[in-house]
């Protein structure tokens, strides 16, 4: 029974094909530091779900976005676990992208056949970060109003075009609610846009290349 | 890179794949339990160190120390110390613009710059040591920028100096050499007997960079802490929190319970007439946003002061907001109070009640709104244990231990203290002015003068005088 709708599908689908391009592949001997990229990945796909439910109850004006956090802590039934996990993820996955690029660096798998793999990858850590810078201002407390004023003064110090940087990150000279609104539609669309395209990429390299074999003094 | 070198690096590959493993199951299964571990983790530090509560932004609130998400303090810190250098110091986009544009570019060309074909760590000393120094010190860079601040001018620019030895002249110091070496000396990192001299240099500045680190992490240890703002969240401390402030701020004028109509008692405002802020005329027609403005603003025209500190005053948004919900939730028969817990619990026969927990929150609710810097009050100030011992005009007389004839304990109970040199004269009247202690506030105050006025729960339990059963 079982063998018969999974004929009728592989027909269709040819997963006989997909498990043996996708996951039948043969790889160098493996490495615990091997994991980090995949759980970049997985850090990535539970930001997106935890960051679905807190938009539910999350309201990106100055009026109501203290207290429409607020509720999702106190009020809904496990917000302040969704939360929490989205709070402490976003730390985890700078932190855990960045020892990933780390030890790309220092088996030097940036090399040959795989420099664009790198390139992409630094794509991935901007945009990381960006997520962090973004987000930090939406539950706008004072911490995240006084970081995201001088997190925006500092881009604003670049010669010549600052000054048009400065505005186009606040919306105006100021923070004000269309500086939330921007945050908030950069955190939730623009930068996980780039990021699950750029994420496409760099596994469709991977993939194509394989990963990469721990060096040794033959190398 | 030529095509033989090409070749071989993908025939090398081959032979590696030949002697390596499957994706699935035996790297996927490695990725699972990474990932599950990740998991667990965030799980556990919801559940049990959970998000910090904030205050809620206020831009008018310009004394707020600025602190950016920590993977950013690194930078901040940079700025800090790159702003004390003479003359390029000023030149600020030098350290916002052009330095972190640099390494990001570094990086991104990586693959560019770095041609040699040759993985092996033996083979890429320069890349390592660099790269190892850079890494090095946006830990320590960290580390330095989570320290407390220095409590004097003297501490702050001994620290900074440090720091910048540490932190920025060490580090830049490493990476010049290690640069001019690769410039000038290749040969150096090339796998030989020699190669040790940029590891050896590199390792001798990084353990100097960590050493002065740990240094300055000692001397930040005796730093005075910052000070932690208690945060309300859940509704009853808001209210709560709410409460002690209008306690605080506007129970001299609007009294205990909102009711007054015509002011009393305080000056340049004498025999004002108000609307009782309790009454429905005022909670229904006035919106929070409303309520909001005119605890920020204030009423000029009627004498009322603003208290939002955009205008002056010494209340933040959050706090603004939590008397508004004391008010809605205490006057306005639209809402529902939740349970809202004693002021203090409940005294025991024979127990003593001690300052830091039953004295301060009476003291807080009843006495502080007058009893602070700024009021008149004979200088008796009541805002901590000391300053209630051991401020005011009659402070060898308010609180005595063991006295019953305490100032404190009269005015208290109704005796005003009348003036010796003119004896039909109030010198202190009946405390608190308006209105009078509960039975259980005023039995805790007695209790506490009487058993030596104990600071802490300790203290106080070790006074503790079981009573004896009745024969
Ligand atoms: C959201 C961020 C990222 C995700 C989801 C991600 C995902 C992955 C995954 C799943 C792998 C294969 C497994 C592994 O080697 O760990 C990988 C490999 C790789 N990544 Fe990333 N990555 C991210 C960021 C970066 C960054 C910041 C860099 C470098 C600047 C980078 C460069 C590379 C390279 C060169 C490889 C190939 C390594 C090899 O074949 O040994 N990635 N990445």
């Amino acid at each position: 029974m079982w063998k018969k709708i999974f004929d009728w599908l592989d027909e269709r689908l040819g997963l006989n094909d997909i498990y043996k391009n996708l996951l039948d592949r043969p790889e160098p001997r493996g490495n615990w530091w091997n994991t980090l990229g995949s759980a970049s990945l997985f850090l990535f796909v539970l930001q997106g779900l935890t960051g679905i439910f807190l938009t539910v109850y999350y309201t990106p004006s100055p009026d109501h976005a203290y207290d429409s956090i607020q509720y999702i802590m106190e009020g809904v039934a496990f917000g302040w676990l969704i939360r929490g996990i989205h709070h402490w993820g976003a730390s985890l996955m700078v932190i855990v992208v960045f020892i990933h690029m780390l030890r790309v660096f220092v088996t030097a798998s940036y090399k040959y056949p795989r420099e664009l793999t790198w390139l992409i990858g630094v794509g991935l850590l901007l945009a990381t970060i960006g997520m962090g810078f973004t987000g930090y201002l939406l539950p706008w407390n004072q911490r995240a109003y006084w970081a995201t004023t001088v997190g925006t003064q500092i881009a604003g110090s670049v010669p010549f075009i600052g000054e048009f940087i400065l505005k186009a990150l606040r919306g105006g000279p100021d923070l004000s609610a269309l500086t939330l609104q921007r945050f908030f539609s950069g955190h939730i669309w623009m930068i996980p846009a780039i990021l699950a395209a750029l994420i496409g990429v760099h596994l469709f390299l991977i993939i194509k290349h394989g990963e990469s074999h721990f060096p040794t003094r033959e190398d | 890179m030529n095509d033989e070198i090409k070749k071989k690096i993908n025939e090398r590959y081959e032979r590696e794949l030949n002697r390596g493993e499957r994706f699935w199951p035996d790297s996927i299964f490695k990725d699972l339990i990474v990932s599950l571990g990740i998991f667990a983790i965030l799980v556990l530090l919801a559940t049990f160190v959970g998000v910090a509560p904030e205050p809620k932004a206020d831009p008018a609130d310009t004394s707020y120390l600025p602190r950016p998400e920590w993977y950013f303090l690194f930078l901040f810190k940079f700025l800090a110390l790159y702003g004390q250098i003479p003359v390029i110091g000023k030149i600020e986009w030098l350290a916002t613009v052009l330095i972190p544009g640099l390494g990001i570019g570094l990086l991104t060309l990586l693959p560019l710059l770095d041609k040699s074909p040759y993985r092996h760590y033996s083979r890429r000393i320069f890349a390592l040591t660099f790269m190892g120094t850079v890494i090095l010190d946006i830990v320590l860079l960290t580390v330095m920028a989570s320290l407390p601040v220095p409590p004097d001018a003297a501490e702050l620019a001994a620290s900074t100096t440090l720091q910048a030895i540490g932190g920025l002249w060490i580090p830049a110091a490493i990476l010049t050499i290690l640069v001019l070496f690769y410039a000038f000396k290749r040969d150096i990192y090339r796998e030989s007997t020699r190669r040790s001299l940029p590891i050896f240099i590199t390792v001798a500045g990084s353990l100097a960079m960590v050493a002065m680190t740990i240094y300055i992490s000692a001397r930040a240890a005796s730093y005075p802490k910052p000070e932690e703002v208690e945060v309300a969240t859940t509704l009853v401390d808001q209210i709560v929190a709410g409460q002690d402030l209008y306690s605080v701020h506007c129970v001299e004028c609007h009294g205990d319970d909102g009711s007054v109509d015509v002011i009393e008692g305080v000056e340049g405002l004498e025999g004002e007439e108000i609307t009782p802020i309790n009454s429905t005329d005022v909670l229904y027609t006035i919106t929070d946003s409303a309520m909001y403005e005119v605890i920020a603003y204030g009423r000029p025209n009627a004498g009322m002061v603003p208290f939002g500190k955009a205008y002056g005053g010494e209340l933040s948004r959050s706090e603004i907001d939590n008397i508004i919900l004391f008010m809605r939730y205490t006057w306005d028969d639209r809402f529902e109070a939740p349970e809202i817990p004693a002021l203090f619990p409940p005294l025991a026969d024979g127990e003593v009640p001690s300052y830091e927990v039953h004295i301060a929150p009476i003291v807080k609710r009843y006495c502080i709104s007058c009893h602070r810097a700024g009021k008149e009050n004979n200088d008796y100030l009541m805002t901590t244990y000391e300053e209630i011992l051991t401020t005011g005009e009659n402070k060898d007389k308010n609180i005595v231990a063991g006295d019953p004839n305490s100032y404190l304990l009269q005015v208290i109970q109704g005796t005003p203290i009348m003036d010796p040199e003119k004896p039909d004269e109030e010198m202190i009247g009946v405390m608190p002015p308006k209105g009078h202690l509960k039975p259980d506030a005023l039995d805790a105050l007695i209790r506490w003068i009487m058993n030596g006025m104990p600071e802490t729960a300790e203290d106080a339990a070790k006074l503790f005088v079981a009573p004896t059963p009745v024969q």
